[in-house]
């Protein structure tokens, strides 16, 4: 059973013949898929997992540019024409996933011109919520875009608790831990959230919709369509 | 006066082999980009991609404010439009012409044909869409890590690289736009960087007066860029993504 809606969305025939090629496998809470420069072994479409690609820089520094879940699919480079990673693929979410080594997706996606299709749309999408994060880390505030990293994580995860630590999310914003902190408290003293030893609830998901700026519908809006 | 620019001095149209490059030739069509004419509109129809030969466009996302930030920047390595051949219809983002020059057009119908025919084209085309990702991820890691100077060097460099002069007519205003930060940011950047003899700025004109020392002031996100779209054109790198 393959959960992710971009494998989903494939004809019944073409979808058939790619899922005997799928390995299932269970992707762990801060396992690296790939580190910039490494060559891409394999491919993954998240079920319930939820990976994040991080740009470097000066070899410490990171930011979060693009989440991928069951919407998505890591490997990009590879369709694109290039073995290697640019960016570190890094499970945010543990959860299920299917894989297929990286020779055999490209042989299948040569001969499925469907296939091409849907990913070359699926890559653009994602270059909207990269230049979109952009633009976002560049305007907003970190309690903003702490909302609409806990929303998108939200959408992708299906569950209202996740785990979360503050140098994670530090990561994930570009911001630093007391950053993270303050506007964490901010979001729980309105009642949006709890958090407590790298637990996250969400207990006002439409409060957190109305915390948050607005770049996270239009990316939302984006993947929708 | 210098001959006028031919389809091949974009680099994309430049590595195409001879039978695909005649093959397009007949569609492609010259056009002057006026500074800070918006070629593309933020989710506005597009018909038309341009391979810039001697300008550069400026990808910019804008804000619901009105605010916006430059995600990318376009000049002869690459091509603006990849929303007509991803599929994916609109983007978010403005194309703006950040500096003025021109470039070969060709519209959305022969360049769908053209792409799904495959082969070199496509596989250039794709190679060029990964060197862009690239650029904007950098992009956003740069405006959220390094200081206002070092960007307007990332800035100033990745412009010069696209453009065949050591000088750039922009006004502060618009770099200010480009960078997403407010005027007196730049003001103050320009000024450092004027002041240590690396830049001349008079009158809405920018003349790099020192590449290296520049290169050394600016953060490794122009390296990270610049190593991108030089590998795009790299032989020794088997595409495998290429479509035969």
């Amino acid at each position: 059973m393959i959960e992710n809606s971009l494998l989903a969305a494939l004809p019944g025939a073409a979808y058939r013949r790619l899922l005997a090629g799928f390995e299932p496998v269970d992707l762990s809470f801060g396992e690296i898929l790939y580190e910039p420069g490494q060559t891409i072994s394999h491919v993954y479409f998240p079920g319930s997992s939820l990976v994040s690609l991080l740009t470097l820089a000066d070899g410490h520094l990171a930011l979060e540019v693009g989440l991928i879940g069951r919407d998505g699919m890591t490997g990009v480079p590879l369709v694109l024409g290039f073995k290697e990673s640019a960016v570190r693929a890094l499970v945010q979410g543990a959860g299920t996933a299917s894989r297929m080594e990286a020779g055999v997706f490209m042989r299948e996606f040569r001969r499925s011109p469907r296939l091409q299709r849907e990913l070359y749309r699926y890559i653009h999408t994602l270059m909207a919520q990269i230049s979109q994060t952009a633009a976002c880390n560049r305007f907003h505030v970190v309690e903003q875009r702490l909302a609409r990293w806990l929303l998108m994580t939200h959408d992708r995860v299906k569950a209202d608790r996740f785990r979360m630590t503050h140098e994670f999310l530090g990561h994930m914003l570009g911001v630093r831990r007391v950053g993270v902190t303050k506007a964490a408290q901010a979001l729980q003293q309105r009642k949006l959230i709890s958090y407590s030893r790298g637990d996250i609830t969400v207990l006002d998901r439409a409060g957190l919709e109305a915390a948050t700026c607005p770049c996270y519908g239009i990316v939302k809006d984006m993947h929708d369509t | 006066m210098p001959s006028p620019p031919t389809p091949k001095h974009n680099h994309l149209l430049g590595a195409l082999p001879a039978a695909d490059y005649a093959r397009l030739l007949p569609e492609l069509e010259p056009v002057q980009m006026v500074l800070g004419q918006a070629i593309y509109e933020s989710g506005g129809p597009q018909e038309y991609v341009y391979f810039p030969t001697t300008c550069i466009v400026s990808l910019l996302y804008v804000m619901q404010d009105g605010s916006s930030a430059e995600i990318a920047v376009v000049g002869n390595e690459g091509v603006v439009g990849v929303a007509l051949f991803m599929g994916g219809g609109t983007t978010p983002s403005r194309a703006v012409v950040q500096s003025a020059g021109q470039a070969f057009r060709l519209d959305g119908v022969h360049l769908k044909d053209a792409f799904e025919r495959g082969g070199p084209l496509q596989s250039l085309l794709l190679r060029y869409t990964q060197s862009l990702i690239t650029q904007m991820a950098q992009t956003a890691v740069c405006n959220r890590h390094h200081t206002v100077e070092q960007q307007l060097c990332r800035w100033l460099l990745l412009s010069l690289d696209r453009l065949p002069t050591n000088e750039l007519t922009m006004t502060q205003a618009l770099i200010a736009n480009m960078l997403g930060v407010r005027r007196e940011g730049v003001t103050e950047a320009a000024g450092k960087l004027q002041s240590a003899g690396m830049i001349n700025y008079s009158r809405g004109k920018i003349t790099v007066l020192d590449r290296p020392k520049l290169e050394r002031r600016a953060c490794e996100c122009y390296a990270v860029v610049k190593r991108e779209s030089d590998r795009l054109f790299a032989r020794n790198e088997a595409p495998v993504g290429a479509l035969a």
